[in-house]
């Protein structure tokens, strides 16, 4: 475990200095993952599941188990013996003839008692044609759909496209070993990310307390201990600045120069065992490399990101463009650092205890200074919006690594053919797999039967005559036509982890979910993505 | 359909796994026999055991039940403990404390009908080859190195040349929060566990120094109540991570100490995570793994789909990411390479200090080993007599005792192997 990600674990959990309850012991091994943030967030979403099928309750039960609000299972069906044959949330034999989703519901109920189910009889088409229905639809926090009907598939993403708070939408389709799926979303903020890289410590633009304490370190004059303690931050910031002077105000540049600051680095230990100047050199890379770049390329980008609007309504993550405004406006402000807001927590590094706190608490105090600064900036600029202080604090806390990213409407990728032919060209297995479940789906919509050679002329007749198809095209297609209605118990699994773990990522915003198609394919066993924006 | 139902049978039961069985697909190899056979060998003739009822066993033997294996053997030794339940998904509340087995086995029988499942409540050391020779298949799902070198070496060694069903395909899965992997090792035949044991993440060790006199991370503190604190006031007491008591008081050390050096942060999860090196676990990618792990089974026991060469790997931190690949074996695996390794180490280095990188190294990591050569004891941990009799050596220079390029045997009692060392000198 990094020590970042352990100083995030501290945080979210500060709160337990005494022996936990029974929710956070049952909770723990996931809340090191999302903590107590990502938890509630879970604990307050309402999902929505269309069909009962052995994938759906498979992706249901990796959703009740860590706590999500509330589930709703749509399915009209009766349970047939082949359901009570592949689903383990039915009760075998004996369910046969009842209602698929009744069924269910008891079975994923019962893996944790704080997770509210309810099982709705409906049909899918029945719902999306009374405007009751469509709009009880859009009241959940996110939508799963399995093995849907082409035409209400259609209707149900058209549905859940109109406006920028619909909930995203996720579209599952398998077929025996293969399967793909897409998460239909206008815009997904990853709001408390995770990264394993430490963000800029400012090594090549001091604070005003961190340069005086490198212009007053004077190594010549320290004692042997103290000279085997000073932090590499302060070696660094002292390297930095003589070779600044020996270079008219530039940094190293080239391979050689580099080279000869390491090595400057290393000239400056005075003895073997000083592991403080051998981490020095170590993260001399840091002055030249992407970690004290003023503001990160991913970050940058973002400020010139146009805001999403439609008429009539509001963005549910009007909050957080104002906050990436204000970030432009700090990072552009003359005044200012010219970079992002300092961080306040510190990576480990070879030193004593005293200097160690001492710096941090140089970090912290500064970091509030930027981060007061922000907050001014922040109601300047936005004076009449109300805002969540937690949210502005988490925003300045995470901002090196935070993420968005701009999702399709589902289908969106075909109506490029030209694009789809040309990611065929070099990603084959993937473009071929996907395009063949778009084949299948539009033969089973027609309840014509599936031949290897029917699903091969679909993709041709998508493609346009000149395309010649790679083999992996019709090891797909041979595969579909043997088992066109296969829900097979390892694909629902696999589909029922890879689902669940990207609902969680939609619904805690603090790792990135897919955007495109994911594909999978379980006989050579690989997954991958196509199509993303 | 299946001609003749077997007990708990219904017609039509197996529909979705059936359109694999009864027809091959494009990639299927020309041994699959399509349709009753291959069903009569999977629900009839086919024996698999399960390592592990824990987080991806739990799963391993619910998709194992529902893809028509119907004879599974489980062995765990652990209970059931809360902190199981946001994941392991076959025991309740009212299950605390009982033997994962057990309750697990008896789930599953409940909710598939006409699945056996005998489970077993203890090591898998404690089980001879006649039991292991048994099974067609075994499908693992351990949360410790150690045990998975020992399965993988038994199985390595089970494998009769002339005995073509002493080959027992073994599939193994591991997970850690979002990341995890699938794989298939032939006995023999492809890389095994102890040839990949280099890929294994480091664990976090924090030098001793540190922790007893510059403290900087709430990780110190509690290593310095666990690491040197509890051995020097609880002399007679072994520290039980499991006990909250145990815990409670380390907190409390860790919490003084840390208010000492001023440092910010020790809580009691933070306490609990460090001492008991808790590895963050979720239902989802233990479904994703265990899914990968039965599906290899599946298609090794019918033939109908080529199965995975060798090693699946999955990252969901960002986006999807999976890598498959063929791991390659090792010419010098001390379990199924044959060849010595290759050690060059200093002329000076004592016989003590080759022992720590025995144990530190991250190819070898054996925990208390045993060395000597052709013909003499260089050190034995045990019996007594015997480690008071080669003590002296540990001071001793390796180069005193072992030639240039001389041989040395590695043994340790946790594992059923030798490793096999040609020593040379810098
Ligand atoms: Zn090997």
């Amino acid at each position: 475990m990094s020590v970042t990600e352990s100083q995030d674990i501290e945080q979210a959990t500060s709160a337990m200095h005494s022996a936990p309850d029974n929710k956070t012991r049952r909770y723990d091994r996931q809340l090191r993952l999302w903590a107590a943030s990502g938890q509630a967030a879970l604990e307050s979403s309402r999902i929505l599941v269309l069909s009962a099928s052995a994938t759906s309750t498979s992706i249901l039960k990796n959703l009740v188990l860590p706590g999500i609000g509330h589930f709703t299972l749509l399915d009209d069906e009766q349970v047939k013996p082949s359901d009570a044959g592949n689903n383990f949330f039915l009760d075998g034999f004996s369910s046969i003839g009842k209602n698929r989703a009744q069924e269910a519901l008891p079975l994923l109920k019962e893996l944790n008692d704080s997770v509210d189910g309810e099982a709705v009889t409906k049909s899918v088409k029945e719902l999306l044609s009374t405007d009751e229905g469509k709009k009880w639809i859009k009241g959940f926090s996110l939508v799963i759909a399995h093995n849907l009907k082409k035409g209400e598939l259609e209707q149900l993403s058209n549905l859940l496209w109109e406006d920028l708070n619909d909930p995203p939408l996720i579209v599952v389709r398998s077929a025996g070993f293969l399967a793909d799926f897409y998460i239909q979303f206008h815009e997904q903020c990853i709001i408390e990310p995770h990264s394993d890289t430490a963000p800029s410590l400012r090594i090549t633009k001091p604070f005003p307390a961190l340069q005086k304490w490198a212009d007053e370190t004077d190594f010549s004059k320290l004692d042997p201990t103290e000279h085997a303690h000073v932090p590499f931050v302060i070696i660094l910031i002292k390297a930095a600045d003589h070779w600044r002077k020996e270079h008219n105000g530039d940094l190293p540049k080239t391979y050689d120069e580099k080279k000869q600051f390491k090595a400057y680095v290393r000239s400056l230990q005075t003895k073997i065992d000083e592991e403080n100047f051998e981490e020095a050199e170590a993260q001399a890379v840091r002055i030249w490399g992407a970690a004290e770049t003023p503001v990160p390329s991913e970050v940058k980008a973002l400020f010139s990101l146009p805001s999403l609007t439609s008429p009539n309504q509001t963005d549910s993550n009007e909050a957080f463009h104002a906050l990436l405004q204000t970030l432009k406006k700090f990072v552009e402000d003359p005044e200012g650092p010219g970079r992002l807001p300092l961080t306040s927590t510190l990576p480990d590094m070879k030193t004593d205890t005293e200097s160690y706190v001492k710096l941090q608490k140089l970090y912290r105090e500064w970091s509030g200074v930027e981060s007061a600064r922000f907050k001014t900036l922040l109601q300047q600029t936005y004076p009449t919006l109300e805002i969540d202080p937690a949210m502005v604090d988490s925003f300045i806390k995470n901002v090196h690594h935070i993420r968005l990213l701009r999702g399709r409407k589902y289908g969106t990728w075909e109506t490029n053919v030209d694009s789809v032919k040309e990611t065929l060209s070099y990603m084959g297995k993937e473009v071929g797999t996907h395009l063949v479940l778009n084949a299948l789906e539009e033969l089973l919509s027609k309840d014509e039967e599936v031949t290897s050679e029917k699903v091969i002329e679909h993709v041709k007749s998508f493609l346009g005559p000149d395309v010649e198809l790679p083999e992996e095209v019709e090891a797909a297609a041979g595969e579909v036509a043997r088992a066109p209605t296969a829900d097979l118990p390892n694909t629902a699994a696999f589909l029922g982890g890879m689902i669940a773990q990207e609902s969680i990522k939609i619904i805690t915003k603090q790792y990135v979910p897919v955007n495109g198609y994911c594909v999978v394919d379980l006989i050579d066993s690989w997954t991958g993505n196509i199509g993303a924006p | 359909m299946n001609g003749h139902l077997a007990a708990g049978d219904w017609d039509d039961r197996y529909h979705h796994i059936d359109q694999i069985l009864n027809n091959p697909g494009p990639r299927t190899d020309p041994s699959f026999m399509a349709g009753d056979e291959v069903k009569d060998f999977l629900r009839n003739k086919c024996k698999v055991l399960v390592i592990g009822a824990g987080g991806l066993g739990c799963e391993i033997l619910a998709n194992l039940a529902l893809s028509g294996f119907k004879d599974i053997h489980v062995i765990d030794m652990d209970t059931i403990d809360i902190s199981n339940l946001n994941r392991q998904f076959l025991f309740r509340p009212k299950d605390v404390g009982k033997p994962k087995a057990l309750v697990a086995a008896e789930f599953i029988m409940n909710r598939v009908p006409g699945v056996k499942v005998t489970p077993y409540y203890g090591k898998i050391q404690d089980k001879d080859d006649a039991y292991y020779m048994q099974f067609t298949l075994v499908v693992c799902g351990l949360d410790s190195v150690e045990a998975r070198r020992w399965i993988n070496a038994t199985l390595v060694n089970l494998v009769d040349p002339d005995l073509p069903e002493s080959l027992k395909p073994l599939i193994d899965g591991g997970t850690e929060g979002f990341k995890g992997q699938a794989r298939v090792i032939l006995p023999t035949v492809s890389s095994c566990y102890e040839c990949s044991l280099e890929m294994l993440n480091k664990p976090t060790a924090f030098p001793i120094c540190t922790i007893a006199n510059t403290p900087r991370l709430p990780e110190h503190c509690i290593e310095w109540a666990s690491v040197l604190e509890w051995p020097r006031v609880h002399t007679d007491k072994k520290l039980d991570t499991d006990d909250p008591e145990h815990i409670g008081w380390l907190f409390s050390v860790a919490s003084a100490r840390a208010k000492e050096f001023n440092i910010e942060g020790v809580t009691w999860s933070l306490t609990q995570g460090v001492v008991k090196n808790i590895i963050p676990a979720i239902a989802s990618t233990n479904a994703i793994i265990a899914a990968s792990c039965c599906n290899e089974a599946f298609k090794i026991a019918t033939s109908s789909a080529a199965f995975l060469n060798n090693y699946f790997m999955l990252i969901g931190t960002e986006g999807v990411y999976s890598y498959t690949f063929e791991h390659e074996k090792r010419k010098d695996c001390p379990v199924c390479g044959g060849e010595s390794l290759d050690l060059k180490i200093n002329k000076e280095w004592t016989v003590d200090r080759l022992i720590e990188l025995l144990v530190e190294k991250q190819d070898i990591q054996i925990k208390k080993p045993s060395l000597s050569t052709p013909t003499k004891q260089i050190y034995f941990q045990a019996p007594p007599q015997l480690e008071e009799a080669t003590r002296p050596n540990l001071e001793k220079k390796v180069s005193e005792l072992v030639d240039e390029g001389g041989e040395v045997t590695v043994t340790a009692s946790s594992l059923p192997f030798n490793l096999s060392l040609r020593i040379s000198y810098i």
